[in-house]
């Protein structure tokens, strides 16, 4: 992990100082660079026995950047071991919620594939859904003293003594960057480039554009709809910078201020971000038919030119140079508190792009092989290749050589150096609780969710935005408490103080040494 | 021979006639291929449909996620936690209110185009009954996705004729708007299967001989008079059949509204079956499919009370039209 620094407006602006030059730059950026990514992968020789017969190897993932590895790495793949076919399934995480458990559940799940976001880890483990790399990779323990200190975690990557999966990339990120439309922004004064807007600005920005657009150009778009709304994401990171809170992988933790293990739905600040959203909508600043849109809908229409902002996160980079080459954009950090030292956002080292093995696949050696390129620097550095950057790597010497040898994107840039003035890596209580999945398994689904009682003060159906989210987290708390005792009753170690983090300090990265301090 | 023998045994089965004085076991011999030859689409039903229809009762008794071993028996829990969710209930009668709207909507403009349809001197009729029909052979998820765009706020073609005709002075949210958004689904669900219940009223009105019309006119009854007096009476059996399919047809309409939205905003469209699958495969949380069985299980009551129904009054309508034939 990089050493903490303080968190402050001056390197809010440091960071946001580059992305003037980034939003011309980026405009250069083109498709025909993306469809050179295979140029930088070699297949190297087999590290273990592969398969003689004809083979087709199944991966399903979440698509976005790494797609554009994978698709090349896996046709790079067939051309030297013609007999192995890679079929490819990047899908939507809820798709993946879906249909990994069935494929488990049938016996015929994806060889290699990504976790669903409702089954921690440790379950799938529990259950046998998983093999560990320990078994299937040859050279194991060489293979993993390639990865930096810090990259493999108990109850992340390791479980009970051996290692299931390994983080492809680092996963330093947000949801949240302001992505913008510079020619919209300029009829109307605005540079989210020159330094970070702050709430009101943002706001006044969007009436601005709004109003010169007459109809046909709004301040911001919105995917408000549907089950993948933006609006936790959009609240939550808002909010965060006015009262630190945790990151929103696992139910359990999310929203919730680590120093004293509360959910932080009703602060000031949540309410307030609610409040400066249902402002812009009274504004008539959003694009409309926000309530109707999903997250995916709304990022896919933005390079259409009818609005000057949205939200969303890295990925969507390389996705709108690629599929619309033509459309220039460029990114900024996401509006500010009016007042005071915007305080950082919070993730979790859970490791970005796990990829997990079928425990009953039966091509473990070409998943072995597999792995064991994508986690050497060869292989690191084609992943940044592929991506422009946009992925980052773990190996400080990948990440070295990709700087020295590739063309790196300059909103990719941009973008890393706002996640890294901008993110500290939170408390997990993976980490700190051996028994967590117990919980975290335990934790019913909330309904109304954050996302849902947000989406019914937008739609007009909920009114009072302080009542709504008391409601929220006096049920979020019960939930959390449920489970809790449903955990003790199985016998898990676990209390809600486990909850609270006396030593976390927002500012910092949460280190192996604070958990250490709180035994 | 063999084929003699299940004629023969089908024949036998068509008329009522019951073998005097046989066992089952030669009875079912006797018939042996009529069985064989119902048996793998016995086979399949068993695997597809029974199976998995005794196998969610049992879930609906269980606390599970539906993809651990972990599987706790609950008894009634689910069911008692399901009749104090208001969400629940919201979605149940919203599916009631969203049948209670369309079908009949559908049925009686289905019919008065049926009655176009039908007369032999309109010459466009064949084009007209195939274009009613596309949108029944489209996939109901394309439909959802493709309407999201004709309904869409922004430059969507419906509000921008709205506009342009002055009938709204804004583009109107239809599908973000917590009081159009089941209502726009159901207009697009009557217009996607409109076409089959007209073919249903088409093959209806085929029962109602063209020279009772003809004898009717004669006697100087006029186009009104005519469907009144003849044609409402005769079809009025297989309006009973019709009404009952479209209504099963209307409470299953999940492609439709997950894809147009979601069960939003903040559940205004979510029907039964948007909730059943939210805790079954829903994301926030962990999955609840001893829940969803649970309620599925309890909606199925429903659907099967409705079918029971449609049994009935097909029974009635077979009675009705054997007294038609016999008078």
């Amino acid at each position: 992990m990089t050493s903490a620094h303080r968190f402050s407006r001056r390197t809010v602006l440091r960071a946001a100082g580059g992305l003037g030059a980034a939003a011309a730059f980026g405009a250069r950026l083109n498709a025909t660079s993306a469809q050179d990514s295979t140029s930088g992968i070699t297949i190297p020789q087999p590290s273990t026995t592969l398969p003689t017969d004809d083979v087709t190897f199944r991966w399903i993932d979440s698509g976005d950047l790494k797609s554009f590895f994978y698709k090349a790495l896996f046709a790079k793949y067939h051309e030297a071991h013609g007999n192995i076919t890679i079929k490819y399934d990047p899908l939507p995480w809820d798709e993946i919620n879906r249909i990994v458990p069935l494929g488990v559940q049938n016996g015929n799940a994806h060889d290699v594939f990504a976790m669903p976001p409702d089954v921690p880890a440790a379950t799938a483990v529990a259950e046998g859904w998983v093999a560990a790399l320990d078994d299937i990779m040859p050279n194991f323990t060489e293979w993993k003293a390639r990865f930096p200190i810090g990259s493999f975690t108990d109850g992340v990557t390791d479980f009970g003594g051996k290692t299931y999966t390994f983080p492809v990339t680092s996963d330093k990120r947000s949801s949240t960057v302001l992505f913008y439309n510079p020619a919209i922004l300029q009829k109307v004064g605005v540079d989210p480039s020159a330094k970070p807007l702050t709430w009101t600005e943002f706001r006044e920005a969007a009436q601005k554009i709004t109003k010169q657009g007459k109809g046909q150009e709004f301040g911001l778009l919105l995917g408000g709809g549907k089950a993948s709304s933006q609006f936790p994401a959009i609240i939550g990171n808002l909010s965060r910078m006015i009262h630190p809170a945790g990151g929103s992988s696992g139910a359990a933790t999310y929203m919730i201020d680590w120093k004293t293990g509360d959910y932080i739905f009703t602060s000031d600040a949540v309410i307030g971000a609610i409040e400066l959203l249902l402002a812009m909508k009274s504004d008539g600043s959003i694009v409309p038919g926000a309530a109707s849109l999903g997250s995916a809908d709304a990022r896919a229409r933005f390079p259409q030119g009818h609005a000057g902002m949205i939200f969303s996160g890295p990925w969507d980079i390389v996705n709108y140079q690629t599929n619309s080459p033509d459309f220039k954009f460029a990114l900024a950090s996401q509006p500010v508190p009016d007042s005071g030292t915007p305080a950082p956002l919070t993730f979790e080292q859970t490791g970005s792009n796990l990829n997990w093995v079928y425990a009953k696949s039966k091509y473990h050696a070409i998943t072995a092989d597999l792995f064991s390129y994508i986690g050497s620097v060869d292989g690191q550095v084609a992943i940044m290749a592929a991506t422009k950057g946009n992925l980052q790597s773990l190996f400080p010497e990948a990440a070295k050589q990709a700087q020295e040898t590739v063309q790196m994107d300059p909103l990719a840039k941009t973008a890393l150096d706002l996640f890294n003035s901008q993110i500290r890596l939170g408390p997990m209580m993976s980490v700190r609780v051996p028994d967590y999945s117990a919980v975290q398994f335990g934790i019913k689904k909330l309904n109304p969710d954050f996302g849902d009682v947000i989406q019914g003060l937008f739609s007009g159906q909920l009114k009072d935005p302080k009542k709504a989210m008391q409601d929220l987290q006096d049920r979020s708390n019960k939930n959390l408490d449920d489970a809790i005792k449903a955990a003790q009753a199985k016998g898990a170690k676990v209390t809600r103080d486990d909850w609270i983090y006396p030593n976390w300090d927002p500012t910092k990265d949460y280190g192996e040494a604070d958990y250490k301090a709180l035994t | 021979m063999a084929i003699g023998t299940a004629g023969r045994a089908g024949r036998l089965m068509q008329q009522g006639h019951r073998p005097q004085g046989r066992s089952l076991g030669r009875r079912i011999w006797a018939a042996r291929w009529c069985y064989l030859f119902a048996l793998p689409n016995l086979i399949l039903a068993a695997g597809f449909t029974f199976y998995p229809t005794i196998m969610s009762w049992y879930f609906s008794f269980l606390d599970w996620s539906g993809f651990t071993s972990d599987r706790q028996w609950v008894g009634l829990a689910n069911f008692r936690e399901i009749i104090h969710d208001t969400y629940f209930w919201h979605a149940y009668l919203r599916s009631l209110e969203f049948m209670a709207v369309a079908v009949p909507i559908q049925v009686i403009l289905a019919f008065i185009m049926a009655l176009i349809l039908n007369d032999a001197s309109y010459k466009f009729g064949p084009l007209f009954r195939t274009l009613f029909f596309l949108p029944v052979v489209t996939s109901a998820a394309i439909v959802g996705i493709v309407m999201t765009f004709v309904f869409s706020p922004f430059n969507g073609p419906i509000n921008q004729a709205l506009l342009q005709a002055r009938l709204a002075n804004s583009p109107v949210d239809f599908l973000g708007n917590p009081n159009t958004a089941l209502w726009t689904i159901a207009g697009v669900w009557v217009w996607k299967w409109f076409g089959i219940t007209m073919i249903y009223w088409l093959a209806a009105l085929q029962v109602v001989p063209q020279e009772i019309y003809e004898a009717a006119e004669v006697d100087g009854a006029g186009r009104w008079r005519l469907h009144r007096d003849i044609t409402a009476p005769m079809v009025f059996p297989f309006a009973v059949v019709i009404v009952l399919i479209t209504i099963v047809g209307s409470l299953n309409v999940f492609g439709l509204v997950q894809t147009m939205t979601g069960g939003g905003p903040f559940f205004a469209s979510e029907v039964m079956e948007v909730y059943i699958y939210r805790n079954a495969f829903g994301e926030g949380g962990i999955p609840r499919l001893g829940y969803a069985s649970a309620a599925a299980l309890f909606f199925g009551i429903t659907v099967l009370a409705l079918s029971l129904l449609q049994g009935y009054g097909l029974k009635k309508a077979n009675d009705a039209r054997a007294q038609l034939r016999a008078g």
